[in-house]
C-alpha cells in the first residue's frame, strides 16, 4: 500500500497505488436545494446507456430521498457501519477515522456486496420524511421533519475503490479527463469492484456476466459537451466541469470557485477516502448532525455561504451558469450585468443576466383597449 | 528488484510448503484405447489410480481466500496417444451453478507450464514464464445442459417492454417483447450496442457456448488471457456431494500456446467453491505436481 495525499481528508492515507492525478479531473456540482427528483436525469441516462438485457435494474444515475431512500438498499449505511467511528478534528478539519483502504483483511478494499434484491427497489423511501409531522409544528429555520433529494452518479474518484479492488487491472482512470472506466473486453465479472465501491456505482450484468459503470458520457466530454444527466436536468441543479488540482485553483473556473475557493459544495461521504468528484451543495433546512456525517465538517460554513449567496456576486455568477449551456464551461467572467461562460478555447458559449429583467404589465391595456385579468 | 525479491519469497514459500506436506505421488497418465469425453463414471477410469493432492487457500496476493472449504483434490489421467484426459474429483456439498450479483459458481482449473525445463511460479506463472490454463465453470456447464440463463430464467415474472434496437428484421428479434428475445438473437443486430461486453468481444459474454471450458494463458496473476484457439473440452457432473470434472486436450497440439504433455512436465490445480463466494484470487491452489504420460 502506498501513502497518498487526500485533500478532502487533509491527510495522507493508504491506497494500493501511488498518487497519480490526471491532467484534468472531471467534476460535478449538484445543488440538492434545487432538485425535485423528477428523475429526468435518471431516464436520460437509462435510455442512453443501460436499456439492454441484464441492465434492467441498473441505474448509473439515480435520485433517492434521504434519510430513508437508497439505491441499492442501504448502500451508505452498510459501509458507514463497517467503518467504525468517523470523527474529524474540530480545529484542523483533519479526518481522524479509518477509510475503506484501512483494515482490509486480505483484500485491497474493505467493502460489502449487495444482493440481487437490493437493486430491485430504486425508489424505496421516496418522498418519505424523517418522522411524522406533529400537530402544531411550525417552521423555525431548521425543519423538525425533513427530507431531501440526493442525485447520485459515479464520483469518478481520484482514488477509485473499484480500480483498487480489480485484480485484473481492468479498471482505469483516464489521464486526459479523470473519467474512471471498466474495460469491457478485459473484465471477467469477479464483482470485486461491486463489493469495493462504497457508492455502489459499479454493477454486475447477469447477461454479459461482467461489470459495468457510469462512463461520464465520455463521447460527449470529448466533444466539449456536458453529460446527458447534466444537459437534461430541468431544475438546472447540475454543472459539469474540471476541477483543478488542490493548490492550483483558478478563480475564473466556476467549479474551482464553488469547490476550492468558496467551499460551498462538498464531497459526499469523503471519509470513505476515495476523494470523490461530485460536489454537493448541502440542503440548508436539514439538521446539521445528519449533514456532518454526509458532507463532513465544512457543512456549516457551506450552508451559511449558500444563504448569503446573493451578496457574493462572483459566486452567484458561477451559479447562474448552471443549466444554461450544453457545453462544458471552462472559464467564466462577470461582465456588467451578465455572467459569461467560455469554452476551453476561450470562445463565449453562454451569457446569462445576473438579474432576470422584470416586466410589469399594466392592468389597463391601452393598446388593445381592454383590461388584463389575472386568470389563466 | 522488488519483483526479484518477491519471486524469491514465493519460491521459498513454495519449497517450504512442499517440504511441510507428505510427498505427493506423481500423476501418471495411463494409456487406454478410448477417451470418454463426458462420462465421469466410465469403467475406463476405474483401472486408474487416483492421486490425492492437497490444496491451500490462496494467501500470496490480494484478494486472498481467508476461509478455505476444500482440502484436497483427487486426480486421474488417461491418454489414447492423441488425446490426454484428466478426471478431477473434490468434495463439495453444494452445487453452485449460477452466477448473479450475489451468486458465485463452482470452478476448477488445471495449469501446465509452457516450458517445463524453466519451471515458472506455480501461482499463474511469471513474466516470460508462461502457463497454459484450462478452466471449467459450473455456470458454463449449466449453459450447455440447461441453455443460457437469461433474465426471464432468473426472474420469470419480470417485465420490460422492448429492448431498444430489437426491431430490426433479420436479427431474429422481429420486434418481440424483451422477455421473448434470446441473448443470442439480441446480440446479432444493433442491439449489441446495449451489450457492451459482447460488443467488445469479451469471452465471458458468449451466449451459445459449445464447451463448459476455456483455454487461457498467463504470465503471473492478473494477466489471464483467453487463447485464440480453443481445442480443449470439459464436462462436469455433481453427485454424492462431489464434483467430478473431465478435462481433455490434444497430446500434441498445433497451437503454440498449448503446453507440451508428451515430455515429463508439471501440473497444478485450482478450485473455487461458489457457495463461499470464491472468485478471482479467492481460490484453493496446489503446488506443481509431476506429470508423465504412458506411451
Amino acid at each position: 500500500m502506498a501513502q497518498v495525499k487526500n485533500w478532502q481528508l487533509k491527510k495522507e492515507m493508504k491506497y494500493p497505488y501511488e498518487e497519480s492525478r490526471p491532467n484534468k479531473q472531471i467534476a460535478f456540482v449538484f445543488d440538492t436545494n434545487k432538485c425535485i427528483a423528477c428523475q429526468t436525469c435518471t431516464v436520460a441516462c437509462k435510455t442512453t446507456w443501460t436499456s439492454g438485457p441484464g441492465e434492467e435494474t441498473m441505474f448509473f444515475n439515480n435520485v433517492e430521498t434521504k434519510p430513508y431512500g437508497g439505491y441499492p438498499l442501504k448502500w451508505d449505511v452498510n459501509t458507514l457501519k463497517m467503518m467504525g467511528e468517523q470523527s474529524w478534528d474540530k480545529t484542523s478539519g483533519e479526518y481522524k477515522g479509518k477509510t475503506i483502504f484501512d483494515d482490509t483483511k486480505g483484500e485491497n478494499v474493505n467493502g460489502w456486496r449487495p444482493a440481487e434484491r437490493d437493486y430491485a427497489f430504486p425508489n424505496m423511501g421516496e418522498d418519505e420524511c424523517s418522522s411524522i409531522v406533529n400537530k402544531g409544528a411550525f417552521f423555525n429555520g431548521i425543519h423538525d421533519t425533513w427530507m431531501f433529494y440526493l442525485a447520485r452518479i459515479c464520483n469518478h474518484c481520484t482514488y477509485p475503490a473499484c480500480l483498487a479492488a480489480c485484480p485484473r487491472k481492468a479498471i482505469y482512470k483516464r489521464p486526459e479527463d479523470g473519467i474512471v472506466l471498466i474495460d469491457e473486453s478485459r473484465c471477467r465479472g469477479y464483482k470485486e469492484c461491486v463489493k469495493a465501491c462504497p457508492y455502489k456505482k459499479t454493477f454486475f450484468n447477469m447477461v454479459t456476466r461482467v461489470s459495468e459503470k457510469c462512463i461520464g458520457c465520455y463521447p460527449l466530454i470529448e466533444q466539449g459537451e456536458q453529460p446527458r444527466c447534466v444537459q437534461t436536468c430541468i431544475g438546472k441543479i447540475r454543472m459539469q466541469g474540471f476541477l483543478s488540482k488542490p493548490g492550483e485553483e483558478k478563480a475564473d473556473n466556476p467549479i474551482d470557485q464553488i469547490v476550492h475557493i468558496k467551499k460551498i459544495a462538498l464531497p459526499l461521504y469523503s471519509q470513505f477516502g476515495t476523494e470523490p468528484n461530485v460536489y454537493y451543495i448541502p440542503p440548508i433546512h436539514v439538521p446539521t448532525d445528519f449533514l456532518h456525517q454526509m458532507f463532513g465538517p465544512g457543512v456549516d460554513k457551506a450552508v451559511e455561504a449558500y444563504k448569503n449567496l446573493k451578496d457574493d456576486k462572483d459566486l452567484l455568477a458561477a451559479f447562474l451558469l448552471f443549466g444554461n449551456s450544453p457545453k462544458t464551461i471552462h472559464h467564466y467572467k462577470r461582465e456588467g450585468d451578465f455572467t459569461v461562460g467560455y469554452n476551453e478555447k476561450g470562445e463565449v458559449i453562454t451569457k446569462v443576466p445576473m438579474t432576470e429583467p422584470v416586466y410589469v404589465r399594466p392592468y389597463d391595456d391601452k393598446d388593445h383597449g381592454t383590461f388584463r385579468h389575472n386568470t389563466p | 528488484m522488488k519483483k526479484l525479491i518477491f519471486i524469491a519469497a514465493v519460491t521459498a514459500l513454495s519449497n517450504s510448503i512442499a517440504t511441510a506436506q507428505t510427498p505427493v505421488n506423481a500423476i501418471k497418465s495411463g494409456k487406454v484405447a478410448n477417451i470418454p469425453l463426458r462420462e465421469v463414471n466410465n469403467a475406463v477410469w476405474s483401472d486408474i489410480q487416483a492421486i490425492t493432492i492437497p490444496v491451500f487457500p490462496q494467501n500470496i496476493t490480494t484478494p486472498m481466500l481467508t476461509t478455505p472449504s476444500v482440502k484436497n483434490i483427487k486426480v486421474k489421467s488417461i491418454n489414447d496417444g492423441t488425446t490426454i484426459a484428466f478426471l478431477l474429483e473434490w468434495t463439495d456439498s453444494t452445487k453452485d451453478m449460477i452466477v448473479d450479483a450475489d451468486k458465485f459458481c463452482d470452478q476448477v482449473a488445471i495449469q501446465l507450464p509452457l516450458h517445463p525445463d524453466t519451471l515458472p511460479i506455480f501461482m499463474m506463472g511469471n513474466k516470460n514464464g508462461r502457463v497454459h490454463i484450462i478452466h471449467w465453470k459450473a455456470i458454463w456447464q449449466n449453459d450447455i445442459e440447461n441453455g443460457f440463463r437469461n433474465v426471464k430464467d432468473a426472474y420469470p415474472n419480470y417485465w420490460a417492454d422492448m429492448y431498444p434496437m430489437a426491431e430490426k428484421e433479420g436479427d431474429g428479434t422481429k420486434g418481440k417483447f424483451a422477455r421473448d428475445i434470446s441473448a443470442v438473437d439480441y446480440s446479432k443486430g444493433t442491439g449489441k450496442n446495449f451489450m457492451p461486453a459482447s460488443y467488445a468481444g469479451n469471452p465471458m459474454s458468449i451466449f451459445d457456448r459449445k464447451e463448459p471450458s476455456e483455454e487461457c494463458m498467463a504470465e503471473s496473476y492478473g494477466t489471464l488471457t483467453t487463447q485464440t484457439n480453443q481445442n480443449a473440452t470439459a464436462w462436469g457432473v455433481w453427485e454424492n456431494n462431489t464434483w467430478k470434472v473431465i478435462f481433455t486436450r490434444p497430446m500434441v497440439s498445433p497451437d503454440k500456446e498449448d503446453a507440451p504433455v508428451t515430455i515429463p512436465t508439471k501440473i497444478a490445480f485450482a478450485i473455487w467453491n461458489g457457495h463461499f463466494e470464491n472468485i478471482s484470487g479467492k481460490k484453493h491452489y496446489s503446488q506443481w505436481i509431476d506429470l508423465t504420460t504412458q506411451k
